[in-house]
């Protein structure tokens, strides 16, 4: 699902690179967890899975796709594919909770009674089909962050990347968000997590983990 | 269908981007209203002038003065023939009294001068206007200067060539200056729609995330502007209506221009505001969010 050849990512101004020769393969199906502390790359890693950055050298594929080579016009439809979840929640305030999850089907032109009902179906799945008229704004950070979740699973993606996904939650929260995550992966999507909290890697169960410290695998997967 | 699955069109979403923003679109539609203005109140000028100088190098440039013996049905019945020449549009018999007159309303105020003369001074004459674009100096002069009826044939030919020269020279200028307003206009429209793509980066940046093409961001902000560019286009041409109106005072020009011929609204001229307007409103659009798709969502 997930290749990673030898990638190093440099940033301009900076001496060190965020990335250093990193290479590892993430099978479908599989529940990843990359863990290492604040600085460590996990963010960069990400990004450079759904497009949002480059890798400076190596290659990144993501399905067939070799990002990399990917044209500005595919890398949308390859958006379309992996659901993403941020610390910060990353909602449009000002639209309310069904038009936040809706947007996802929107921009790949979904419309009608299939969108109202798979928004409808990922609200209740996150338990937030009563709040589907709320604003965003108007919530607290845990029904936030399962609205960022549903906005991530409605398009059922085939990969989903979670960074710190629960960093700005309180346990209980934390933990719902995880459950959710699970549930996903159970239908079978690939989920990668990336997190510095020792406390989340104590709930994976029997999911691989990767440490990066400094740019650098520190253990082969 | 629930209202909540229409397509969300990008006409639906640049009209709820207005109503959100209704600060913003209400300061981009009040400084293009004023910069269409004043590109309408150039306008309106270049055009009116435009009408005027036209006539009057197209207008009676012939003046053909009969000898004193010639008789007013003599001299209407040479009109009738020289009217069937290629060259002439019109040709017509005034009379000695109704030169007097007219003379009489051109001084206005100071006809009064006139009552001291004992007799008409004035000849009867034939007024022929020629085809627009004809000189006639060297063809139609000289062939009435021949007719036995005819004293003298005054024609302002020279003095019009060089209104026209400087006509042709002042199209050029006013071609230069229209799109150097375009261009302000444009630019205008540019700078609304970026501050537009700031204030709503954020959305941008999530819409960027979860698959958005670049048709689907930008679309709505080049509808956003040509909707805000066709209002203030509507606005400018009011605006305009209601100035011209008023300063359009019943006064005379030199060369019998009037000045509420110069300071009126040629009908043209909301119609060719809407295109600038909407022109501005794609262009500056297509710049104003392109600029910032390449510099903050894209790679």
């Amino acid at each position: 699902m997930v290749r990673l050849h030898q990638v190093t990512k440099h940033f301009p101004g900076r001496a060190r690179p965020a990335l250093k020769d990193v290479s590892f393969r993430v099978a479908p199906r599989e529940f990843l967890f990359l863990n290492g502390p604040s600085g460590a790359g996990k963010t960069t890693l990400l990004r450079l899975l759904y497009g949002a950055d480059f890798p400076t050298s190596g290659t990144v594929t993501v399905g067939k796709a070799d990002l990399g080579r990917l044209s500005g016009r595919k890398l949308p439809r390859l958006r379309r594919r992996v659901g993403v979840i941020f610390q910060d929640f990353r909602l449009v305030p000002r639209r309310d909770v069904f038009e936040n999850v809706a947007l996802a089907l929107r921009v790949a032109g979904g419309r009608g009674k299939s969108l109202v009902e798979r928004v409808e179906k990922t609200l209740a799945m996150v338990e937030l089909l009563d709040k589907a008229d709320a604003r965003a704004d108007t919530l607290s950070g845990g029904e936030q962050q399962r609205v960022a979740v549903a906005r991530a699973l409605v398009g059922r993606p085939a990969l989903l990347l979670a960074d710190e996904p629960t960093g700005n939650l309180d346990p209980d929260n934390g933990r719902r968000v995880m459950q959710l995550l699970a549930d996903f992966h159970a239908r079978g999507a690939t989920v990668m997590v990336a997190t510095h909290d020792p406390g989340l890697l104590a709930q994976a169960g029997g999911a691989r983990v990767l440490h990066l410290r400094d740019g650098r695998l520190e253990e082969s997967p | 269908m629930s209202r909540r699955g229409a397509r969300q069109g990008a006409l639906y979403r640049a009209v709820r981007q207005m109503r959100e923003n209704p600060w913003l679109t209400s300061v981009a539609v009040s400084t293009l209203t004023v910069a269409l203005a004043i590109v309408g109140a150039y306008l309106t000028l270049v055009l009116n002038l435009d009408t005027a100088g036209r006539r009057l190098t197209t207008g009676a440039a012939l003046m053909v003065v009969l000898h004193d013996d010639v008789s007013p049905s003599d001299g209407a019945s040479l009109a009738r023939e020289i009217i069937h020449w290629p060259q002439v549009v019109r040709a017509r018999f005034v009379s000695r009294g109704e030169a007097l007159a007219r003379f009489r309303r051109q001084l206005g105020p100071h006809a009064g001068l006139l009552d001291g003369l004992g007799a008409n001074p004035l000849p009867n004459a034939v007024e022929v206007e020629l085809t627009p674009g004809i000189d006639g100096t060297e063809t139609v002069v000289p062939r009435l200067a021949k007719l036995v009826q005819v004293a003298e044939v005054v024609t302002s030919r020279p003095w019009l060539n060089r209104l026209e020269q400087a006509m042709t020279v002042m199209g050029r200028l006013a071609l230069a200056v229209g799109g150097l307003l375009f261009l302000g206009v444009v630019l205008l429209s540019t700078n609304t729609v970026r501050l537009a793509v700031y204030l709503r980066r954020d959305e941008l940046e999530i819409m960027d995330l979860v698959g958005a093409s670049t048709d689907y961001v930008r679309v709505p902000f080049v509808l956003e502007a040509l909707l805000q560019a066709l209002l203030a286009a509507g606005l400018a041409s009011l605006l305009l209506w209601a100035l011209l109106g008023l300063l359009g005072a019943p006064a005379e020009l030199p060369l019998g221009v009037r000045l509420s011929e110069i300071l009126r609204l040629p009908p043209q001229v909301p119609v060719v505001l809407a295109g600038v307007g909407a022109l501005a409103g794609v262009l500056g659009g297509m710049l104003g969010v392109g600029r910032v798709l390449r510099n903050q969502v894209r790679r």
